[in-house]
């Protein structure tokens, strides 16, 4: 510790002691001297030597280096720019991608613990809900021993509040939600177990600060005063924080107590009803618990449960799923298989980067090298030669790193502009993303840097090899990229001018939500009829029907089976005769179903096909069992829940009395289905006040999936362009290079008469092959990584031939253009000149 | 390092003479230097390129201190001080000298 703390207190003081050692140095010279001897050694390298003994010499090389390096930086401020802008690029593009999934999946949520919060999903082995009946999570609440708290949060349909026409989110928590998080108030109180916990608690609830700004224009009287939602008074007791963090990203604007669900949502049996999984399981692991221990002992819960309650519980592989629950968002396998990609295409632009900042740097060397030349004969070694070239490379990459912070900053800045985000998140680049940054800069610093830096200190810069494995390695990464972007453009226009199976331009659903209402059966019936007697009477619908599953909508049931060694990705669904009507799903073959009809199904063209293969599908049979359901009909595709789907196929059976109160409405107007709200909203407020439907525009669901998915199409898109771009950038110079460095070969070959075809091809000759084989390469790795990209492709082969072929025409003109630009001025030479000249 | 017969220092007995010739109070770097030489009846002789580096070693391990002072010529010059664990170090050195000194003696007279 002594000598640490000499050390550094050396290094303060080194200019001081550093003169009094000369000064000893000096007056020992002198005393020598008069002793007669005049020996004395070379002062200055004695005192360098003096001075290494306090191991400070690798810092004062680092300066050197960090001194000179800034010098030849600042000397071409072209070359400077150029590289920072593309290593920025190269950078940014993966600070931002790191940025967003760090925001997403790492940053722990600023509650309370967070890092024992988790979640509790039910899963089997082809089942998987998010959700649970509240009763289950009552039971695994009060038995579970691995949890020191759980939390249940039930979402319901918007509600109103007094006699608003437009309605606000809303939730049911546990009362001890808040609590568990931490959270205060920013006024008023929040929930509390002892205030809240039973249903006999005067009614309250607590408001987002958005809602209470907007719609109470932020006034903190209103705490205490009763405000009605849904028609049932209730008092404000508290406004939540601005920046309140959620569990799961989830933030409505109205939260209630669960316990008075039943006086918000009247009839409404949620609380007791063990088949009714609408609540969402949040957990706290009690301290020194794991989640595999947690999952351990919830599993052997839903064992006693399924003895209990054999409704509750699917089968006897059902378990209760633990993950981790702290973050933004709950990382599900498949998120992180989709981040993955995400990080080889972002990775693959900072490869085009470097890979072009290489070929720069080789092509400088070869300028720069009288300059090494000079220093390894004045006694640089190698080594010292390397390091301080790495420096100087690490000094780019600082600079290209600090320019890819800003555009990862930029970039979170722009997504968290987007509405309904919440509050507590920042752009500001935590300690996580700078720990990425610096690693990223290193490693970009060594791809580019290293390999031309061994090659100028060995005095190699001239050979080809190194150029042409760094062209190949561009057009290789860009080429992935430019195919990835170009099956993605491809899926959107699929998706834009394709007809999905179904007219959804004119439709909406309305879902009123009876089984949340306790509605039974006959209830349901007479409720639905009524509804849509008196909405085939509103002018403008042209025809209605029922659906168990709505399209787009909120709830989707799939099931993974094999057909004939393909996946298929089955779609059951519950409909009314007039469904197909309705939707404009036209029946290719067969009827459809007669009112009353039990046993029968109507199938997918596309099941239909891969099923029986060249035969009639009419009176097949398919099903487990004894009772088998017969094909009566076929429609045809249409991926009414699954539009990015390709391996979907629907099946269609008789909705039966008891998914009465499940069912959504459909109906179909001629004109725009957006004036439809109000008349739907009168009708059902006559029919029952208590149920408030969620009405739904499907072309407006549509627009935003397919917007969303231009969006991706276009980010991947531009992404692709900019590394094409810079790739022919790159080339463009390595060409010009080559150019002027063979300038007296070519004026001797045209001096002799050759063909300018003939000289072209020897300026070029080094590189065609090195873009043959990145272009096979990016091909083959895009075809084998795109298979990931299936989901997203909306219908569109991962193989798609007009893709592949948009890709590679547009960089191979991109790689011509680069190549031949500079070409061409070999052929305009002034040949005397050039052989004048030495 | 190179092992010089001329001068005759043993590698690494440096630190320890100088050691021994601040034992007795404190010296500038000539005087160290004079010192050593001239105890040795003038067989050692101090190398200023060995001496000034191994001073700064010995500054770093916290041997000894130096501070200001007046050479005999009215210099303002650097005496080098010892310290407790200079030593400290000094009888650990000397033990072990006398160990190896007296291991290749009782060689020398056996073999």
């Amino acid at each position: 510790m002594g000598e640490l703390w000499r050390r550094i207190s050396y290094l303060f003081n080194r200019r001081r002691l550093d003169a009094e050692l000369e000064s000893d140095m000096e007056f020992h010279r002198e005393m020598a001297a008069s002793a007669g001897r005049n020996n004395f050694g070379n002062t200055l390298r004695i005192r360098e030597q003096s001075q290494e003994a306090w191991g400070w010499t690798w810092l004062d090389r680092l300066l050197q280096d960090l001194h000179y390096g800034a010098r030849i930086l600042v000397r071409s401020p072209g070359f400077t720019t150029l590289a920072v802008l593309v290593l920025g690029i190269g950078i940014g593009v993966n600070v931002a991608a790191f940025s967003f999934f760090n925001m997403v999946a790492l940053k722990p949520l600023p509650v309370r613990n967070a890092a024992s919060i988790v979640r509790l999903e039910r899963r089997s082995l082809d089942s998987y809900s998010s959700e649970m009946a509240y009763p289950s999570f009552a039971f695994y609440r009060d038995h579970a021993r691995t949890l020191s708290a759980a939390m249940a949060v039930l979402g319901v349909p918007p509600m109103q509040i007094d006699d608003d026409l437009q309605p606000f989110t809303a939730s049911f928590v546990t009362p001890n939600f808040f609590t568990e998080l931490g959270t205060r108030a920013a006024y008023g109180r929040l929930f509390t177990s002892s205030l809240d916990g039973s249903p006999s608690s005067p009614p309250s609830v607590v408001l987002s600060y958005e809602l209470w700004q907007h719609r109470f224009s932020g006034d903190p009287s209103i705490i205490g005063s009763t405000i009605r939602i849904s028609k049932r008074p209730a008092t404000v007791i508290g406004i939540l924080p601005y920046d309140f963090a959620s569990l799961g990203g989830h933030g409505p604007e109205i939260w209630f107590p669960m316990a008075q669900q039943p006086y918000f949502i009247q009839g409404s049996k949620v609380l007791t009803d063990w088949k009714d999984s609408s609540s969402r399981m949040w957990g706290r692991l009690a301290p020194g618990v794991t989640a595999k221990m947690a999952e351990q002992e919830l599993r052997t819960l839903t064992h006693e449960l399924r003895k209990q309650h054999p409704e509750a519980v699917w089968d006897e592989n059902e378990y209760l799923q633990v993950s981790f629950g702290g973050h933004l968002q709950i990382m599900q396998p498949k998120m992180y298989e989709v981040a993955a990609m995400v990080a080889v295409l972002t990775l693959l632009i900072l490869a085009v980067s470097c890979a072009n900042l290489g070929g720069l740097m080789l092509a400088r060397a070869v300028a720069r090298e009288r300059e090494i030349g000079i220093r390894i004969a004045i006694g640089a070694g190698r080594a010292r030669i390397l390091r301080q070239l790495f420096t100087e490379s690490l000094m780019l990459a600082s600079l290209g790193s600090a320019a890819g912070l800003g555009m990862g900053y930029a970039v979170m800045r722009v997504l968290l502009s987007f509405p309904n985000t919440p509050r507590w998140l920042s752009a500001i680049p935590d300690w996580r993303v700078m720990l990425f940054t610096i690693l990223i800069t290193v490693l970009a610093a060594a791809f580019f840097g290293l390999a031309p830096a061994l090659q100028i200190a060995r005095q190699r810069q001239h050979k080809t090899i190194v150029r042409q494995i760094l062209v190949g390695a561009q057009v290789a990464a860009s080429c992935v990229l430019l195919i990835v972007a170009a099956l993605l453009v491809r899926a959107t226009q699929h998706v834009i001018y394709n007809d999905p199976g179904f007219g959804y331009e004119q439709l909406i659903s309305v879902d009123p939500q009876l089984g949340r209402h306790g509605y039974s059966p006959e209830a349901a019936r007479a409720y639905l009829q009524q509804m849509q007697t008196r909405l085939r009477a509103v002018p403008g619908i042209t025809s209605v029907s029922m659906v168990k599953l709505p399209p787009l909508g909120h709830t989707v049931s799939n099931s993974n089976v094999q057909i004939n060694g393909r996946d298929v990705t089955l779609y059951p669904n519950w409909v009314e005769p007039g469904f197909f009507a309705t939707m404009g799903i036209p029946l290719k073959t067969g009827r459809t179903f007669i009112p009353g009809e039990k046993h029968v199904v109507i199938v997918s063209e596309s099941f239909a096909r891969q099923q029986w293969p060249h035969e009639n599908p009419l009176g097949k049979q398919i099903g487990e069992g004894d009772v088998k359901d017969t094909v009566i009909g076929v429609g045809g595709d249409a991926h009414i829940n699954a539009l990015n789907d390709d391996d979907a196929a629907e099946q269609y059976w008789p909705a039966q009395p008891d998914d009465l109160p499940g069912m959504v409405v459909i109906a179909r107007a001629s004109g725009e289905p957006g004036s439809l709200s109000p008349a739907v909203k009168s009708i059902s407020e006559s029919l029952d006040p208590k149920a408030l439907p969620e009405i739904r525009q499907i072309k407006q669901l549509y627009r935003e999936n397919v917007s969303r998915l231009e969006m991706i199409a276009t980010a991947v898109s531009a992404i692709g362009i900019v590394a094409v771009v810079m790739a022919g950038i790159g080339l463009i110079g390595l060409v010009a290079f080559t150019v002027s460095q063979r300038t007296k070969e070519i004026a001797i070959r045209i001096a002799l008469g050759a063909r300018p075809v003939a000289v072209l091809s020897a300026v070029l000759r080094q590189y065609s092959w090195p873009v043959i084989i990145g272009l096979l390469l990016g091909t083959t790795a895009a075809a084998f990584g795109s298979r990931l990209l299936r989901v997203g492709l909306y219908g569109v082969s991962n193989l798609d031939p007009i893709g592949y072929a948009a890709a590679l025409i547009i960089l191979a003109a991109i790689v011509t253009i680069a190549a031949l630009l500079p070409a061409r001025r070999a052929l305009r030479l002034d040949i005397a000149r050039t052989l004048h000249y030495d | 390092m190179s092992f010089r017969p001329k001068e005759g220092m043993p590698p690494g007995a440096l630190p320890m003479l100088i050691l021994r010739v601040l034992q007795s109070g404190t010296l500038h770097g000539y005087a160290i230097a004079q010192r050593i030489h001239v105890l040795s009846s003038e067989v050692l002789a101090v190398e200023e390129g060995l001496l000034y580096p191994t001073l700064q070693k010995m500054l770093l391990k916290g041997w000894v201190t130096a501070d200001w002072g007046t050479s005999e010529t009215n210099r303002k010059v650097r005496f080098y001080k010892l310290t407790p664990q200079g030593r400290a170090q000094l009888k650990a050195e000397l033990a072990g000298y006398d160990r190896i000194t007296q291991a290749i003696q009782d060689i020398l007279r056996t073999a």
